[in-house]
C-alpha cells in the first residue's frame, strides 16, 4: 500500500517542474524581448513628443524579465537598457558615448533597475515558494485522502477526535456500526453522539491516555437506531511536534454478541452455583433425616418387637391360638417395616454415596451376581443364557447391586414357570451408549403400569405372590441415573419381562463385543 | 455357677428406659447383669468413669467394659468415647459401642477413636437377646480385662 502512495507522489513531480523550468533561451528571450517592446514604445512616444516615458518603460520590461526571467536576463535587460538608453535619449543623441552629466541619470536607473530586479525576484521567490507549499500540500492531501479511504476498507470503527471531543475523521466502519455517516459525525462531540458509558470516570481514562499514550477497554455506547452496542475500544494519542496532544484516535469493534454470550455463561453459572447450593442443602437434610430415620425409627420398633417377644414367651402357655397368632402377626409386621426401613436407608446411600468409577468386566460382575444369587435358584430348572459382555465405566460394588436385583428379580417372578429361562445380553444401541438387558419369560407385568415400576415401594404383585419391598428397581434406577444412563421395561401380562439398562460407552476403549 | 464369681462389672450408657430394660431382661436370662451400672447419658457415664458427683464414692476399679449408646443427651456417645480414649487411666477399658445406628460415618468415627467393637441392635428380639448374650459373655467373661478392672 505505501508502495503504491509513494509512486503517486512520483508522478505529481515532473507535473510541477514544468510551470517553473523555461529553457534559458526562453528566459533570456523574454528579456530581449520586453526589452525591445519598451525601447520601441519609448521611441515611438518620443516621436510624438511624448519625453521621459523611456526610463518608466525601461523599468517595467525589466521588472517583467526579473519576474518571468530570473536573474540571468534581468542583467542582460539592464545592461541593454542602459546601452540603448544611452543612445537614444542622452546627449549626444545616437552614440554610445557617456558625458559627465549623463553619469548621474545612469546610477539613478541602475539603481532603480538593481531596485526593480530585486524586489521582483523576492516576490518571485515567495511566489514560488508558496506555490511549492501549495502544491506540497496538495501532495499531502492527496495522500491522505489515499490512506483515509484504504481505513474505510476495515471493519473496524475507525474515529479520531480532537482533544475537544469533536469527530474529524469517521470511517466507513463507524459509519456501519453506530449509524451515522461521515458527515453527520464529523464536528460532532463523539461521546454526547454515542453516548459513551466508560468503564472507569473518564479523567482516569485521559490520565492514562496522557501518560502512556495508550488506553484500551470495553464501552457502551447507544447507534443512530437507538440500540445499545459494546465495542473493544483502543485509544491512541497523537502530538504534535511540541508533544502537544492533538487528536486521539479510536479503533473499535463491535463485541455486543460476545458481550452477551458472556453474560448469559456469567447467568447460568449463578444460577448454577445457585442451584448446587441448594442442591446440597436438600442432600444434608436428606442426610440428616436419613440418620434420624436411622437412630429414632428403629429403636420403638425394636421396642415393639421386644416386648411382643417378652410377652409372647411368658403368656403364650395360657393364651388361646388366636391370642398367639395376634403376637405372630405383631412380630411379622415388627421385621417387615425393620426391612423397609432398613431398605430405604440402603436407597438414600446410594443416592448420597460418591461413586468410585473404574472400568468394570461386566461378564466378571455377572458371574459374581450370579453366585450371590445362587440360593434362591436352588432347586430350579433354570436355564441361562449369559451373552458376551462389554466392559463397562463405573461404580463396581454399584454396578454389581444392579445386576443382583435384576436377576433375583428374574428368578422370582419366573417361580411359578416349570421352565424357567433367563437371558443376560447386551442389545444394539446406538454408537453412544451401551444398553445390557435381562429377560425373562416370567409373569411379566401390564405395560400400563410400566411407570410404576421403577418408583420407591411400587409393586405391582402381591406381597402373597411375590415377596419383596419394591425398593430392587428403584435402586437399579438410582444408580443407572447417578451413572448417567437410562433404564426401562418391557414386559407382557404372563409373557415374561426385559430389563435394559443403558449407559455411555466408556471413554478411550474400543469396546469389542 | 462358676462363672459368677469371675464376672466382671458392665457399665450400660443407655438414656432410653425401654432399651435398659430390655438389654438388663436379655443379660439377665443369661446371669449376666449382676453388676450393671446404668448411667443414662454421656454426662452421667463420664461421671462415673471419673468418680465424680453421685459416683465419688465408687470403687476404684474401672469397668469389664462400656457398653456406649450413641446418641445421648448433653454428651453424646462419640465424645464419651474421645473422653475414655483420650485419658490414660481410661483408654485401655474396652468399650463397645452399641446403637440402632447403622450410619457408615458413625461406625468410622467410632473405630478412628478406638472402639473395641460396634454392635447394631437388632430389631428382632431373638438377635438382639443373642447379640447381647455374645457381648456379655465375650467382654465379662472370656475376655481378659485390662489391669485396673477388678473381677469379682
Amino acid at each position: 500500500m505505501a508502495q503504491s502512495c509513494r509512486s503517486e507522489v512520483a508522478m505529481a513531480q515532473p507535473k510541477l517542474q514544468l510551470q517553473f523550468a523555461h529553457s534559458a533561451v526562453l528566459r533570456y528571450g523574454l528579456g530581449v524581448v520586453s526589452f525591445g517592446v519598451a525601447l520601441g514604445l519609448a521611441l515611438l512616444a518620443q516621436r510624438y513628443g511624448f519625453h521621459n516615458v523611456e526610463v518608466p518603460l525601461l523599468l517595467f520590461a525589466v521588472a517583467v524579465t526579473a519576474w518571468y526571467g530570473g536573474p540571468g536576463p534581468t542583467a542582460l535587460t539592464v545592461v541593454l537598457s542602459i546601452a540603448f538608453f544611452d543612445y537614444f535619449f542622452t546627449e549626444p543623441r545616437y552614440s554610445f558615448y557617456v558625458t559627465r552629466s549623463d553619469i548621474p541619470y545612469l546610477v539613478v536607473f541602475i539603481s532603480f533597475a538593481l531596485l526593480v530586479a530585486w524586489f521582483s525576484a523576492v516576490r518571485r521567490r515567495g511566489e514560488g515558494e508558496l506555490r511549492q507549499a501549495r502544491d506540497n500540500l496538495q501532495i499531502e492531501v492527496a495522500e491522505r485522502t489515499q490512506q483515509a479511504s484504504l481505513l474505510n476498507l476495515t471493519h473496524d470503527s475507525i474515529f479520531v477526535r480532537n482533544m475537544d471531543f469533536a469527530i474529524t475523521y469517521w470511517n466507513l466502519g463507524a459509519q456501519e456500526l453506530y449509524g451515522w455517516a461521515a458527515e453527520d459525525a464529523i464536528g460532532k462531540h463523539s461521546n454526547e453522539l454515542l453516548q459513551t458509558v466508560f468503564p472507569a470516570p473518564l479523567e482516569e481514562v485521559h490520565a492514562e491516555l496522557l501518560r502512556t499514550g495508550r488506553w484500551a477497554g470495553e464501552l457502551k455506547r447507544t447507534t443512530a437506531q437507538g440500540t445499545t452496542v459494546v465495542v473493544a475500544a483502543r485509544y491512541a494519542l497523537r502530538r504534535d511536534e511540541q508533544a502537544q496532544p492533538v487528536a486521539i484516535l479510536e479503533t473499535s469493534n463491535d463485541i455486543t454478541q460476545r458481550k452477551r454470550r458472556e453474560e448469559e455463561i456469567q447467568r447460568l453459572n449463578q444460577e448454577l452455583a445457585k442451584r448446587s447450593m441448594e442442591l446440597e442443602a436438600i442432600n444434608k437434610e436428606l442426610e440428616a433425616f436419613a440418620y434420624s430415620i436411622s437412630h429414632d425409627l428403629r429403636a420403638p420398633l425394636r421396642h415393639m418387637a421386644g416386648y411382643t417377644e417378652l410377652l409372647q414367651k411368658r403368656a403364650s402357655s395360657v393364651l388361646d391360638d388366636k391370642s398367639n397368632h395376634y403376637i405372630l402377626m405383631m412380630l411379622d409386621s415388627a421385621k417387615r417395616m425393620g426391612n423397609l426401613i432398613d431398605d430405604l436407608l440402603a436407597f438414600s446411600r446410594i443416592g448420597r454415596a460418591e461413586t468410585q468409577k473404574t472400568l468394570v468386566s461386566l461378564e466378571q460382575l455377572v458371574r459374581e451376581a450370579l453366585t450371590e444369587v445362587r440360593q434362591d435358584a436352588e432347586g430350579r430348572n433354570i436355564t441361562w443364557k449369559v451373552g458376551s459382555l462389554p466392559d463397562f465405566y463405573g461404580d463396581r460394588s454399584m454396578l454389581r447391586l444392579v445386576l443382583v436385583n435384576l436377576i433375583s428379580n428374574a428368578i422370582k417372578f419366573t417361580r411359578t414357570r416349570p421352565q424357567p429361562e433367563i437371558e443376560i445380553g447386551c442389545a444394539d444401541g446406538n454408537t453412544d451408549d451401551l444398553v445390557i438387558f435381562v429377560r425373562d419369560n416370567g409373569v411379566g407385568f401390564d405395560m400400563r403400569y410400566a411407570n410404576k415400576l421403577f418408583g420407591v415401594f411400587q409393586r405391582l404383585h402381591q406381597g402373597s405372590e411375590f415377596e419383596g419391598t419394591g425398593i430392587g428397581l428403584a435402586t437399579v434406577q438410582r444408580i443407572i441415573h447417578r451413572h448417567g444412563g437410562k433404564v426401562w421395561a418391557e414386559g407382557v401380562v404372563d409373557g415374561g419381562a426385559t430389563f435394559y439398562l443403558s449407559a455411555p460407552k466408556p471413554q478411550g476403549h474400543l469396546w469389542k463385543p | 455357677m462358676e462363672t459368677m464369681n469371675k464376672l466382671g462389672r458392665i457399665l450400660l450408657v443407655e438414656d432410653d428406659p425401654k432399651d435398659v430394660e430390655l438389654t438388663l431382661t436379655a443379660l439377665e436370662e443369661y446371669n449376666l447383669a449382676n453388676e450393671v451400672i446404668v448411667a443414662r447419658d454421656g454426662e452421667e457415664a463420664l461421671e462415673y468413669l471419673y468418680a465424680r458427683g453421685k459416683f465419688k464414692t465408687r470403687s476404684s476399679d474401672n469397668p469389664a467394659v462400656v457398653l456406649l449408646d450413641l446418641k445421648l443427651p448433653k454428651v453424646d456417645g462419640l465424645e464419651v468415647l474421645k473422653q475414655i480414649k483420650s485419658e490414660e487411666k481410661l483408654r485401655m477399658m474396652p468399650v463397645v459401642v452399641l446403637t440402632s445406628s447403622k450410619e457408615e460415618k458413625d461406625m468410622v468415627a467410632s473405630y478412628k477413636l478406638g472402639v473395641s467393637a460396634y454392635v447394631v441392635k437388632p430389631v428382632d428380639f431373638h438377635e438382639f437377646v443373642n447379640a447381647i448374650k455374645e457381648l456379655g459373655v465375650f467382654w465379662a467373661v472370656i475376655n481378659e480385662p485390662p489391669p485396673g478392672s477388678v473381677r469379682k
